[in-house]
């Protein structure tokens, strides 16, 4: 029970020692656009990190970005566009669905599904 | 002289493996057995080596040079031994051949392995034992030296793995990793005899639950290490290396499973001798993956081309060969299936595809990136989101069926009897999902629902299994019990943490605070402080829940002498329902510190669950030790 | 039913092997160099002042010339490494060495290229990196080569020796001049 009305129920006191958020936006719309964009794009730098974690020079410049864009009402897909433009489709964590990545993408559930045919197919043949 | 002893112990080793093949063809008793405990001991004794020349800083050593430095302390200077490929790399021959000394000693107690099959199975390991010593010796020799002309300081160790996890963490990943050699072993020199020994399955399934508890329990470790060190909170990242950890575990819960079906009905002999190829395939890829830099990695080791070809070229032989006497001998094995489509048979059966899918996906997902590239396509990533579109919804039917399996009975069941039987605990598994949200304020998703709800059905199938026991004997199934729930209580961790995270970037001068969940977190003061090897800049945040409540966490930035760089150690407020988590980030020109406060909820429950499943494990053990003659009476 | 066998027995093998030529071929790739999708596009476009004389710069400065653009900083180790081939390689009047200055200090900047000399016909500072993005410029240096319409026409990514240049570098510039 400890933990009920925790979540959801933040209130941001506006006392005059209240820190300052780095990227503040209007709505938590867009806090959540920028949060699952920036966790969705690879850095470019540490190769192994979202551009939200990563401490890397240019994932702040691209947080930036991303930022700024957000606010002046671009959509998730033109900010996309704008560093698949710039970086290529490297920088997407989420593989864009094309020719090239089909086998990615439909691979997995051919297979679990091919399992699955086969396993009752052989159970059922030699009853 | 050390580093002259350790390396005169490698070649040793290497000897003694070579003797270990020898055994079946030459007929002098003890000969196989002598090469396996002395390679075991002349591995450990380059092991030590290797610490004392860490403890020593002895930096004509150049593994050494390059991972410490005399300022690191002591414990991480032992830790550092396996902090780097080199070092790493020999005790995986060491694991590998304590494995092979235990199970020698184990079998040769218990007499429960045919000695002409044992004698194959350790030949067998020899082979896989040779080839690693050999790459040890000569491409990645830790004990290599240079003696520079001027005096110098080791390059220290990176300071990200300057953490105890450095100590626990890789030796529990290898003790699974490696472990599964022995099942592999089993699988091929039952291949090799040509016929299945009754309680083959028997025999072999603590060398595969053993493994299988280590694994798990280094894979958590891992997890937590990295939720505490780099910084952000995150514990899966999906990085080509943890799938790496991740494959084989995934193959091995599958393997475990399928034993059982091969121990108590003997049927999918042939699929359970292909998972165990498969699992220790994985793990040979794991280590490819992991030491040749075919993949972008942060934890990945520095890389030569030299050991990619000879590692590939290794797995070749062995996996290869393994394949093929699965080819050759396959056809002895096969046999009618005695089960009707609903039985428990085919649940495990099931549980055994869904999870190969799983690997194949992982796999996929980690290795397309290189088939575009050589395809001369573009280049793309792989990364979380794709396995959480792909991998997440294959797994779940699999935890549905994992609470439901074990109440199918063996042979055929009706459904009409089974439901009946799970109803209610359907019905109450779906009530309190269903009032989740409502008691405890937390936002409705679906896809947190669905977690939920397995989670809670696993549990309660699970408990319910326990309850209709009655007057049977709970040993043998409560290691059954408890890793189901373990793997319940990770689901529900791993849900309830993904959805309801909460955080917050912001800019604080001392004496500000911020709101977040609850909580009230005031930036106190920044002050210096001064460690071994590092100095840092530590920030006193107080935290104040709102009963009142008041807490007080140390939030650092640390750099670390020897490599200028700074890096950040959290601080973390932790109880079993939430841990707080602020990191410290950049300082700017007004004095004020960039900080990221997180709210994590549940995130015990994985690393919880994770240690359940190492338990689950070893309760598995003690029942088997325990069991001698009951076996029979079981089936 | 034979066919369903033979893919049942040996369907692991055919696996395997595939999976071991695409690691055998993946060890002759190059997992952390990322192509850039800017070849064969017009340079971004930018107006970034010049590091000497303030004088403001655009990307029509491109136009006519063919250009090595060459992207580093005060602060980049590895640019301090390849400024000597720079160097030699600027006397070559075939084309010209633009620098663009990514995200430094103007006064180290200036003391930096003192120190290590100044192959740039001029640079243009990029203080804020936005410009750099355009460019899509993750690390330090990375050298493009412009043709004289002011297209994209190969990125090299890392310091140049005077062996990448002889190898990668020089034909490509040929072909375009």
């Amino acid at each position: 029970m400890r933990i009920i009305l925790f979540l959801f129920t933040m209130v941001f006191f506006l006392s005059c020692y209240a820190a300052e958020d780095i990227y503040h936006f209007s709505s938590t719309e867009d806090q959540t656009r920028f949060a699952m964009l920036t966790s969705e794009l690879r850095c470019l730098v540490c190769q192994n990190q979202n551009i939200a974690e990563s401490n890397a020079p240019l994932a702040g410049d691209l947080r930036q970005q991303i930022f700024q864009q957000i606010q002046t009402g671009h959509s998730n897909q033109e900010i996309v566009d704008f560093l698949v433009d710039r970086y290529g489709n490297f920088i997407l964590y989420r593989p864009p669905f094309n020719a090239g990545t089909i086998g990615l993408w439909f691979l997995p559930f051919i297979l679990l599904f091919s399992g699955i045919s086969y396993l009752v197919y052989y159970i059922r043949k030699k009853r | 002289m050390l580093p002259e002893l350790g390396n005169f112990a490698i070649i040793l080793a290497l000897f003694f493996a070579i003797v270990q093949i020898a055994g079946p063809f030459v007929r002098v008793s003890g000969l196989q057995y002598t090469a396996v405990f002395s390679q075991f001991f002349f591995l450990a004794f380059a092991m030590l080596c290797l610490i004392f020349c860490f403890i020593n800083n002895d930096v004509t050593v150049l593994f050494v040079r390059d991972h410490s430095h005399e300022l690191l302390p002591l414990i991480y200077r032992i830790g550092a031994s396996w902090g780097g490929h080199e070092g790493s790399l020999l005790l995986w021959c060491l694991i590998l051949s304590g494995w092979t000394a235990f199970f020698l000693i184990f079998s040769l107690m218990k007499k429960n392995i045919p000695n002409e099959l044992l004698t194959k199975i350790i030949m067998v390991l020899g082979y896989v034992s040779t080839g690693f010593i050999l790459f040890l010796f000569s491409t990645s020799n830790p004990f290599k030296r240079d003696f520079p002309t001027e005096p110098i300081s080791g390059n220290d160790l990176t300071p990200i793995l300057q953490d105890p996890g450095l100590i626990f963490h890789p030796p529990m990943l290898y003790l699974g990793y490696v472990g599964f050699a022995i099942a592999f072993a089993f699988a091929v020199a039952v291949l090799l005899e040509g016929r299945l020994e009754k309680n083959w399955a028997h025999a072999c399934r603590p060398w595969v639950i053993m493994p299988w508890s280590f694994l798990s329990c280094g894979i958590v470790l891992g997890s937590w290490w990295a939720y505490r060190e780099l910084g952000w909170g995150g514990w899966w990242f999906w990085d080509p290396v943890e799938n790496a950890s991740l494959l084989p575990w995934l193959a091995a819960t599958g393997l475990l499973h399928s034993l059982i079906v091969c121990e108590k009905r003997e049927a999918f002999k042939g699929w359970t001798l292909m998972l165990a190829i498969i699992t220790f395939a994985l793990c040979f890829l794991g280590t490819f993956l992991v030491r040749s830099g075919v993949i972008v990695s942060v934890h990945a080791f520095a890389n030569d081309p030299d050991r990619g070809v000879y590692l590939l070229g290794f797995m070749a032989i062995v996996i290869g060969s393994a394949l093929v006497c699965y080819l050759l001998r396959i056809k002895h094995f096969y046999q009618p299936p005695k089960f009707q489509l609903f039985s428990r048979e085919t649940f495990l059966l099931l549980n055994s595809v869904v999870l190969i899918s799983a690997v194949a996906t992982i796999v996929i997902g980690t290795l397309y990136p290189i088939v575009l590239e050589a395809l001369n396509l573009e280049k793309i990533s792989v990364g979380e989101p794709y396995f959480n579109t792909v991998f997440v919804p294959i797994m779940l039917p699999a935890l549905f069926f994992m609470g439901l399996a074990p109440h199918v009975s063996w042979g055929q069941q009706t459904v009409i009897t089974l439901w009946k039987k799970m109803r209610w605990t359907l019905f109450f598994s779906l009530l309190i999902t269903a009032l989740f949200p409502i008691v405890t304020g937390f936002e409705f998703h679906v896809l947190t629902s669905l977690g939920i709800f397995l989670g809670i059905w696993i549990i309660f199938a699970t408990l319910q299994l326990f309850f209709q026991m009655k007057n049977k004997s709970i040993l043998p199934v409560s290691a059954m019990m408890i890793a189901h729930i373990g793997i319940a209580i990770l689901v529900l961790g791993m849900t309830l943490n993904k959805s309801y995270s909460v955080e917050r970037q912001v800019k604080m001068l001392p004496g500000e605070s911020v709101n977040l969940a609850g909580y009230q977190f005031t930036l106190n003061n920044i002050h210096e402080m001064n460690g071994p090897n590092y100095q840092s800049i530590a920030a006193l945040f107080n935290v104040q829940n709102n009963r009142g409540k008041e807490f007080s966490v140390t939030s650092e930035q640390r750099i670390y002498l020897s490599h200028n760089q700074a890096m950040s150690k959290a601080g973390i407020l932790v109880n079993m329902w939430r841990d707080l988590y602020l990191a410290l980030g950049t300082s700017f020109s007004d004095g004020a510190w960039s900080v990221r406060i997180y709210y994590k909820p549940f995130v015990r429950w994985i690393w919880c669950g994770g240690f359940m499943l190492l338990l689950g494990g070893f309760l598995s053990l003690i029942t088997f030790l325990q069991k001698k003659g009951e076996r029979h009476e079981a089936i | 039913m034979r066919l369903f066998k033979l893919i049942r027995v040996g369907l692991p093998m055919m696996i395997f092997l595939g999976v071991m030529l695409l690691l055998w071929r993946g060890l002759t790739l190059h997992p952390a160099q990322i192509p850039s999708p800017l070849i064969n596009k017009p340079a971004p476009q930018y107006r970034l002042p010049n590091l000497l004389n303030k004088k403001m710069m655009t990307e029509r400065d491109l136009i006519g010339h063919v250009t090595l653009l060459n992207v580093w900083a005060s602060w980049c180790e590895a640019c301090a490494e390849e400024q000597s081939t720079l160097v030699a390689i600027s006397q070559n009047k075939n084309f010209q060495i633009i620098g663009l200055d990514y995200k430094d200090n103007l006064a180290d900047a200036k003391k930096w290229l003192q120190q290590y000399g100044n192959p740039y016909e001029v640079i243009a500072v990029d203080q804020t990196g936005n410009s750099a993005i355009d460019w899509g410029v993750y690390g330090t240096p990375e050298t493009f080569v412009i043709d004289k319409k002011g297209i994209i026409r190969y990125k090299y990514i890392g310091p140049i020796s005077m062996e990448v240049w002889e190898d990668t570098l020089r034909p490509v510039i040929e072909k375009l001049s």
